[in-house]
Order: structure tokens, then C-alpha cells, then sequence
């Protein structure tokens, strides 16, 4: 079976522009990350699948960097997983953020 | 972000399925259907404990080339080798089903009008069927062949054919039953994979570790010379933009005409070439080339695209660029 993660992290006071915004392909070693506006009182909601098992606290720490950092409330972030290391996660992010903040790619 | 007019000089070899999808259509124009946000990933990858992706590896949509609604469909390589599985598949034969349905409304509103009609366009980059979910790869294919027979009269279906993964399996055959097929030279089009054919017949009948030989076997130079890749492009989005474009305004009998299968005079055309290869047995496609008139076949792999189609001989005769 997938490996399924949700973490959830104290929001910031940025919202999402777009209702959606979706970055990535879910290649070997890569991963596909949607964001996404949420009525979640103002918190950050990360939805992982992943075939990788053991690795449940790196993707704590990654996440809890990245939603530090992101400063968005109200946004639920699904991502699938293809075995990424945690700099391709990070980059990804980072990637996809600075996406949804130009207004992102939804069509 | 890139813009749509810097995309246009982007490889086409490189691009994603998604970006191959928007980039084709008019700036602006893509509206994708059944997209990431729907979050219709296979429901069979899972228990296996394989990655998911929130389009199954297939981007389809819908925009506009000039005053013709194009529908386009879009394998991603990159995600299980753009292999087709049920909810790919099934988003695959909604594409037409949507291009049909608005055909009928089209037609009935413009008549005599064909530059107001729907086109659809496919974008290959796959091995064929998801083994993982073999038998729902497997209709879908099925389906996706019905979709196109359904289409003939009435809706233009062109393959598009230049991303890393060539096209391959159930959906070489596919390719083929379009109206008409735009390969680059980099696109490849084949049915069995060369590692297939090397584990099953042995390193002697097909070295898949030789690039070459695979490139002049199944690459987009040989089938433009077999007449199996009608049109040739360079690689760019914007050279395989600017040939549908072309295509699309040219009046719906001739683009049909370049079909390969559908009728008992093609049946015999396709009998023809493999009586053809029992005869000349050859033990290169280079032979063949030569077969077709041509000379210096040792340095056509090496002619850049506008080389090749200024002095190429074809088997249908000259180039049909």
C-alpha cells in the first residue's frame, strides 16, 4: 500500500491567490505538489503519498520549514510522492509556491 | 513565469505533457479537462504501493487554433513511461466524446464551415498498456481505436510525435489509425520497444544498446521516408505548432487522405511493403532508404531536418513538407 501522510502547522497571514495552483510531474525521484485554498481556521494542511516508508519525521521537518517559511493560512498542499530526496522535495516547493503566488497555473 | 511566445522555442523533445497540451493552442486558449485538481488518480496503483499522479499521466483539454476548437490529449513519459492505464484511458476517450458532441452542434451551426469544426490532437510519449492494470490498459486502447473510426467524416485526429519516450506498444498501432502522424526526428514510432525485441529475440536481430540503429529503424527520418510520419518537424513546440496550423487549414478530405488504415486499397498498400521486405530482406533501414532512391544514406542521420526534407526521396515520392 501508498504510504499516507497529513501534517497540519499553525498558519501565516498570506492567503493563496489562485483557488488551485498545481506544479510538478510525479517522476522517478520527483513529486507533483497542489495547492490548494482551504477553510482550515487559518492552518496549513500537508497531504503526503509516497511509496517510501521510515522517512515520516524528514518530511515533518521539511514541511514545518517550508510552511515557516511560506507564511500562507487557509491552504491544504497534496502531494504525490516518486521517491524525491529532500532536496527535490524542498525545491519543489519552493517551485510551486512561487507559482501559486504569481497567480498560479490553473486553467 | 515563461511566457507562451518564450515556450514557443522551447524543445519539444523536453516538454511535459502539460505544457505540450497549452503551448500547441492559441495564447490563453487552454482550458484543461479533468485536471490535478480533480484528483483522478488510478485507483489500482496504490495496493500495489506504486506512486499516483492527480492526472494518471494524461493531460487533456480543450482551446483554440484560429477559429477551430482543438481538443488536445497528452501523455507525460515521465510518470510510469506514460504507460495507459483506466483512468488515463478513459480520460483519453472523453476527449472525443466531448470533440464529438461538439462536432455535432458545430456543424449543424456553421454549416459548409469546416475552420469552425473541431480537431483533435494527441501528443504521444508511451511504452503502450500499463502492466500494472493490464486489462483496463488494454480496453482503453480498444476504445480509444473505436473513438478515432467514430471520428472519420467528421473530425480531423492528428498524432503528434516527438517527446523522449517515442511511442510505443498498443499505441504505435494507435498513432497509426489517426487521419495523419508529425513526427520530429528525435520522435520514435514502433510497436515492440527495441528491449523487448532484444530480450525476446537476442542482442544478434536488435542491439537496444545502440542508439544509432534504433533512431534509423524507428526514428522520425525513417518513418517520414516510409510515409508513416506524413509531416516532419524540427524540435520545437512552435515547428510542430506551426505544421497542425497548416494541417487544420487545409480542407477536411485532404487531411483524411493521408490515412494509412480504413480501406481495402490501404489493406494492400500495408501488404505491399511487407511483400516488399520479403524480397529485399534488409538487414539495415539504410538499405531501404536506398531502395527509395536515395544516395549517401550513411550521412542522413547526421542532415539537420531542413536538409533532409530539401533532398529526401520517399517512398510515396518527395516530401510531403
Amino acid at each position: 500500500m501508498l504510504h499516507e501522510l497529513t501534517f497540519t502547522f499553525p498558519g501565516g497571514t498570506r492567503t493563496l491567490p489562485p483557488a488551485w495552483s498545481h506544479t510538478g510531474v510525479v517522476g522517478s525521484g520527483d513529486l507533483e505538489i497542489l495547492l490548494r485554498q482551504a477553510d482550515l481556521g487559518g492552518g496549513m494542511e500537508f497531504h503526503v503519498v509516497t511509496p517510501v516508508r521510515g522517512f515520516d519525521e524528514v518530511w515533518e521537518k521539511i514541511l514545518g520549514r517550508f510552511a515557516a517559511e511560506a507564511n500562507l493560512g487557509d491552504v491544504r498542499i497534496q502531494i504525490n510522492d516518486n521517491n524525491a530526496t529532500p532536496f527535490v522535495v524542498s525545491l519543489r516547493l519552493k517551485q510551486a509556491l512561487s507559482e501559486a503566488m504569481e497567480g498560479g497555473n490553473a486553467s | 513565469m515563461t511566457s507562451w511566445t518564450e515556450m514557443q522555442n522551447r524543445s519539444f523533445y523536453e516538454a511535459t505533457a502539460r505544457q505540450r497540451a497549452k503551448y500547441l493552442l492559441d495564447e490563453g486558449t487552454f482550458h484543461e479537462l479533468v485536471g490535478p485538481e480533480a484528483g483522478l488518480s488510478s485507483p489500482h496503483l496504490p495496493v500495489l504501493g506504486e506512486a499516483v499522479s492527480f492526472d494518471d499521466g494524461v493531460v487533456t483539454g480543450v482551446g483554440k487554433i484560429g477559429r477551430r476548437p482543438v481538443f488536445v490529449i497528452s501523455q507525460e513519459g515521465r510518470f510510469i513511461g506514460g504507460s495507459v492505464g483506466e483512468v488515463g484511458g478513459a480520460k483519453m476517450v472523453g476527449v472525443f466524446q466531448s470533440a464529438l458532441a461538439l462536432y455535432e452542434k458545430a456543424a449543424a451551426k456553421y454549416p459548409g464551415d469546416e475552420s469552425r469544426l473541431p480537431a483533435i490532437l494527441i501528443s504521444f510519449e508511451t511504452g503502450g498498456v500499463r502492466l500494472h492494470e493490464a486489462n483496463a490498459g488494454l480496453l482503453a486502447h480498444a476504445e480509444v481505436m473505436e473513438q478515432i473510426q467514430i471520428c472519420r467524416g467528421k473530425i480531423p485526429v492528428l498524432s503528434l510525435v516527438g517527446s523522449k519516450l517515442g511511442c510505443f506498444g498498443g499505441m504505435g498501432f494507435v498513432s497509426g489509425a489517426t487521419d495523419l502522424t508529425i513526427m520530429s526526428e528525435l520522435g520514435r514510432v514502433g510497436l515492440t520497444g527495441p528491449e523487448v525485441i532484444e530480450e525476446v529475440l537476442g542482442k544478434r536481430e536488435f542491439d537496444a544498446s545502440n542508439r544509432a540503429l534504433i533512431y534509423r529503424t524507428t526514428g522520425g527520418k525513417h518513418r517520414h521516408i516510409m510515409g508513416s510520419a506524413n509531416y516532419l518537424a524540427a524540435d520545437t513546440i512552435h515547428a510542430f505548432r506551426a505544421q497542425v496550423q497548416r494541417i487544420l487549414a487545409l480542407p477536411y478530405a485532404e487531411i483524411t487522405a493521408h490515412r494509412s488504415i480504413g480501406s481495402p486499397a490501404l489493406v494492400e498498400e500495408q501488404l505491399g511493403l511487407t511483400a516488399l521486405a520479403a524480397e529485399i530482406k534488409p538487414k539495415d533501414a539504410a538499405e531501404v532508404w536506398a531502395y527509395y532512391g536515395n544516395a549517401n544514406c550513411e550521412t542522413i542521420p547526421d542532415l539537420s531536418t531542413d536538409e533532409f526534407l530539401q533532398h529526401v526521396k520517399t517512398r510515396k515520392g518527395g516530401s510531403a513538407s
